[in-house]
């Protein structure tokens, strides 16, 4: 079982742990397979080069997915249990996208008795454009 | 992932209502379903030793369920995303995804479409809570 973080280890300002990830069109192909979703702008190249993004798109669920990897390497099994999350897709991830999350612990409050930790996260691809931003929360208990 | 209730209607995203309730689809999230998600996300944590779905497979899974009930009209955009994870599922768990639209708003030439979904273990309880806003050209 993952391990929960001692509230004496974070601090206010901490940076979380990046993941970093190379997108192939076979990621995303598995991620269609894996998810059900074979909207043709991910999976088909040449009616994705005909539309006004030139070219196929990762899923947005696969991004994110790699923000939930990161919270789950900072937070543990606090995050699998009652985590929350709030993003925006700013820009899509492209094939041959190396994607970086990265994220910081903005503050951290005491709800009912329980330590909640509140923190800003972040997708850039390789050229530093963002393609998710937002907010998580993790309850400690 | 394999959604086990194969009667979904499709509708335009453009036309149904706010209130309007898409039909619940059901999944089983076994060993298989976990390992073909893990290795399609690149998961560097050993969800299937821990006996545990990730949290965002069942997202997916709930997100795929809605989806598949309407018909998304070409230049959509998925705008933002909201999740709540409420509790551990296990693996081996059946879930059922249901979704409704929640906001209907136009900007300009796009409509900001929000659906609010949630996922149900089998004993009824929430696992998992969450909106979207899809953006779809007028």
């Amino acid at each position: 079982m993952l391990e929960k973080p001692r509230l004496s280890d974070i601090h206010q300002g901490d940076s979380l742990p990046s993941v970093i990830k190379h997108i192939t069109q076979q990621d995303i192909n598995r991620y269609a397979e894996a998810s059900g979703d074979f909207n043709p702008i991910h999976v088909d190249e040449t009616f994705a080069a005909k539309t006004p993004l030139g070219g196929t798109i990762a899923h947005g669920m696969l991004v994110l997915a790699y923000l939930s990897e990161m919270m789950t390497q900072a937070f543990g099994s606090c995050w699998l249990e009652e985590g929350k999350l709030a993003v925006r897709f700013k820009s899509a991830a492209r094939p041959q996208d190396t994607i970086t999350t990265s994220g910081q612990i903005d503050s951290i409050e005491d709800k009912d008795g329980i330590p909640q930790v509140n923190c800003s996260l972040e997708c850039c691809n390789q050229k530093g454009e963002i393609i998710i931003n937002g907010r998580a929360t993790v309850k400690l208990h | 992932m394999e959604d086990k209730d194969t009667n979904h209607s499709s509708v335009s995203l453009k036309q149904v209502p706010v209130g309007y309730e898409f039909p619940p689809s059901r999944y089983e999230l076994d060993g298989l379903v976990v390992s073909k998600y893990v290795e399609a996300v690149g998961e560097q944590h050993d969800f299937l030793t821990m006996g545990i779905v990730p949290p965002l497979a069942i997202a997916a899974c709930a997100m795929t369920a809605t989806s598949q009930s309407f018909v998304v009209p070409p230049g959509s955009i998925h705008a933002s995303q909201e999740f709540e994870f409420l509790k551990l599922v296990p693996i081996g768990t059946t879930i059922s995804c249901s979704g409704k639209v929640a906001n209907k708003l136009e900007r300009g030439r796009l409509n900001l479409i929000t659906l609010e979904i949630k996922a149900l273990d089998q004993d009824q309880e929430k696992v998992l809570t969450g909106k979207a806003t899809i953006a779809v050209p007028s």
